[in-house]
């Protein structure tokens, strides 16, 4: 028996270019984020918050995408898995999108630069490199349908994990030294709880990509 | 009180086996008719036939020499038959069936053939001697004769026709007029080919029924006794069958002439069964054809 | 800047009321469809589909006591007008059927029995005509060394895209389907369905379906047909995420009667 490239074949292929495109804006907004962060550049922030609008829309096409899929192709097996999967890393890209927005918010709220001695105490930086790290070998895996790679992602948001462990005390230490600065300093710490949530939306991803190839559900258990 | 189960079963099976031996006898006794018949046929017939027998004139007040030209008579009878029969025939069998559509003319057109299929065949010959022997003045002709067996033939031919052409599922002509061929197109060319090998068997079959009829050809074409063969279709021809029939009543010896009849009753019968066995191999053969076309 | 133009419809029809005798069998339906799509016409048993597949090459006139007013129009020709070539419309018209019919000759003279029909004798243009028409079907590869062999000697499957060959060799613009899958194995539906949805860029396509999903799969446009009614058409996405009318979505889900 010979299997033929199909209409669904198609359909398929088309949700997936979508969704790796939303992927990379994602991924964009998070960056310029962070630009926006370090270079205190207010205009740059306000750019992330309208491009939100993009990623809701992008989250919205995705969603009928695959609404449409279920209605007219009643995918099943292997199809069914990567649709499913689909719609949730759809909403998990989603949030992301939304944690770059309130980064950008955090930085338009406040008038002047933040403090380079903040910034690197709080290793707010390093966290913005970690996640999109991830992000990125997230994709590649789900682009390459490689579980190993997309295996070894819940190792790396230990290391969210842990900055976010420390980050109370540290920005604790930090207000005390620097009284002038609390209300940044708050706002760095609400950037690195959203920073690591980012960590777990990617996890999140990452099971979606392992349920969708091998059809393991890996949710609430321990990875292997 | 509840029937048992086992006794039941035994009652249907014995019912089951006395229903099936009953047809299988009753099959067994045709199938002895028919060999009885041959085999008589055959047994008294056999001695008679030679070559002279089948080439030969009648001589000796029928009593000797052969039969030849009843042979011939026949043969051209139902040749003549068949050029009238078989054209009107097929054409009235694919207008009824392809051009009418359920009504009063398809419903009349079907009782006059059922009718004229009905009617006894001497009423034919009577016809016939009416019609074309006296009214066309062609006398007693092999004309007049075939005429008059294709009128007797007609119906045959036309209902054979028909129900072939019937047998051909309707979404082979559907499939025909959605390619844009016009109905003459698809009779031609799509529902005709199919329905051949039905026809033609029909046709042939027909034919068996002609050469054996005796009644249609007594008063117009068959001679008692003419030991020559005919030169034109207004010459008068003897017939197998009316030649049987006048050796063994009315000869002018019927005990000398018995052999003779056995084998005139022979060869009717060998002739009748090949053509059977001509119908059954064409039908194979276009069967065949048909669908490699 | 896109230009925003709607396309002139290939397929009209406009109030058509058809009557089997007495029996009102279509309600005045109006619906158009544009080139290069698939419209899938779904809607239970009897309710008229198929029917109306008829009306475009105008197969009904060979139902004894048919009669049809409103207007059917293809690309902008009323084809109940008095001056229509029958012929000539069914020749611009392919259809297929539920049941494969292919014709009791080769697999050569099946496909090439359009064009000799219509007076087409060139026997290069035929053999050239009859590849390509195999090969837009995706049947060339399993039939090409046995174009002599008869049609009778292929599978269902096969036979029904022998059919669909059949009809593409006069080279028509508009290709009806009346449950063209219904009487075929999955592997071969699916075969056909891909042929379909492959089609749709050369030709508009109607399709009568029992089967839902078959519909979903590969139409552009659904209509929903009830007791001689259209209740509604429209895209094939909204009639099965979100159609408008009760009945329909009764039907798409299979909560029917």
């Amino acid at each position: 028996m010979t299997t033929t490239h199909s209409h669904l074949d198609e359909e398929l292929q088309l949700l997936k270019t979508d969704t790796l495109n939303m992927w990379k804006l994602v991924r964009q907004q998070l960056s310029k984020g962070k630009e926006a962060l370090v270079h205190h550049d207010k205009d740059l922030a306000r750019q992330v918050v309208a491009v939100e609008r993009r990623v809701n829309a992008y989250e919205l096409k995705i969603d009928r995408d695959c609404e449409n899929i279920f209605a007219l192709f009643t995918p099943v097996a292997i199809d069914l898995r990567f649709v499913l999967a689909a719609l949730k890393i759809n909403s998990n890209l989603e949030r992301i999108g939304d944690i770059a927005e309130g980064i950008a918010r955090f930085v338009i709220d406040i008038d002047k630069s933040f403090d380079p001695e903040l910034l690197k105490v709080s290793r707010i930086v390093e966290m913005f490199e970690l996640s999109d790290a991830m992000l990125i070998d997230a994709s590649k895996a789900y682009e390459k349908e490689d579980t190993k790679l997309a295996r070894t992602l819940f190792k790396r948001d230990e290391k969210l994990d842990e900055i976010n462990g420390n980050a109370s005390h540290v920005i604790t230490d930090y207000i005390k030294t620097h009284p002038e600065n609390i209300r940044e300093s708050l706002h760095i710490l609400s950037m690195i709880r959203k920073l690591e949530r980012v960590g777990d939306q990617t996890k999140n991803i990452a099971e979606e990509i392992i349920f969708y190839l091998e059809a393991k559900v890996l949710k609430h258990k321990d990875p292997i | 009180m509840n029937p048992d189960p086992a006794k039941i079963h035994r009652r249907k099976q014995l019912s089951q086996r006395l229903v099936f031996a009953l047809f299988t006898l009753m099959s067994a006794a045709i199938v002895l008719v028919l060999v009885v018949i041959l085999g008589f046929i055959v047994v008294r017939g056999l001695p008679a036939i030679n070559w002279g027998f089948l080439t030969k004139m009648p001589e000796n007040g029928m009593t000797e020499g052969g039969i030849f030209p009843a042979i011939v008579g026949t043969f051209c009878l139902v040749l003549g038959s068949m050029i009238f029969a078989f054209p009107i025939g097929i054409m009235s069998g694919i207008y009824v069936n392809e051009y009418t559509n359920d009504g009063p003319v398809k419903r009349f057109m079907k009782t006059m053939t059922n009718n004229l299929a009905g009617i006894p065949s001497i009423v034919f010959g009577l016809f016939g001697m009416a019609l074309f022997v006296n009214g066309l003045h062609f006398g007693d002709s092999i004309l007049a004769g075939s005429l008059t067996l294709g009128l007797l033939v007609l119906p045959v031919v036309i209902r054979t026709t028909e129900e072939s052409l019937k047998a051909i599922d309707n979404s082979f002509r559907i499939g025909s007029y959605a390619l844009g061929a016009t109905k003459l197109q698809t009779i031609r060319r799509v529902v005709l080919p199919m329905a051949l090998p039905n026809i033609i068997t029909g046709l042939i079959l027909s034919i068996g029924r002609i050469s054996g009829e005796t009644a249609p050809i007594l008063f117009t074409v068959a001679a008692y006794f003419l030991p020559k063969l005919p030169h034109s279709i207004f010459d008068q021809v003897m017939a197998l069958p009316y030649h049987l029939y006048v050796i063994s009543t009315s000869g002018t010896n019927i005990a000398s002439s018995r052999k003779m009849a056995y084998g005139t009753a022979l060869v009717l019968v060998l002739i009748v069964l090949a053509l059977n066995l001509l119908a059954n191999a064409l039908r194979r053969y276009f069967g065949k054809k048909v669908k490699m076309n | 800047m896109a230009k925003d133009y709607v396309k002139k419809p290939k397929v009209m029809a406009k109030e058509v009321n058809l009557y089997y005798g007495d029996f009102h069998a279509l309600k005045g339906i109006t619906l158009s469809m544009e080139e290069n799509h698939v419209v899938a016409l779904i809607g239970p048993s009897g309710c008229g589909k198929s029917t109306f597949l008829r009306c475009f090459n105008r197969m009904n006139d060979l139902i004894p006591n048919t009669k049809v007013t409103g207007l059917v129009m293809v690309d902008g020709k009323d084809i109940n007008d008095r001056g229509m070539n029958v012929d000539q419309l069914r020749k611009n018209i392919g259809m297929v059927f539920q049941k494969p019919n292919p014709f009791p000759k080769s697999i050569f003279e099946n496909v090439a029995y359009g064009l000799r029909v219509n007076g087409v004798s060139d026997a290069k243009f035929i053999a050239e005509r009859v590849e390509r028409s195999l090969v837009q079907s995706a049947l060339w590869e399993e039939v090409k060394d046995k174009l002599k062999k008869s049609a009778f000697e292929l599978s269902g499957g096969q036979q029904q895209r022998l059919c669909i060959a059949r009809a593409l060799a006069i080279e028509p613009s508009i290709v009806l389907m009346d449950e063209p899958a219904s009487a075929l194995d999955p592997i071969s539906t699916a075969k056909i369905e891909e042929l379909i949805y492959e089609l749709k860029s050369q030709y508009t396509i109607i399709i009568v379906t029992h089967n839902m999903q078959q519909a979903g799969r590969v139409s552009d446009k659904t209509a929903f047909f009830y007791m001689g009614e259209l209740i509604e058409y429209d895209d094939t996405k909204i009639i099965f995420t979100n159609p408008k009318n009760t009945r329909t979505q009764n039907y798409v889900t299979g909560r029917f009667g």
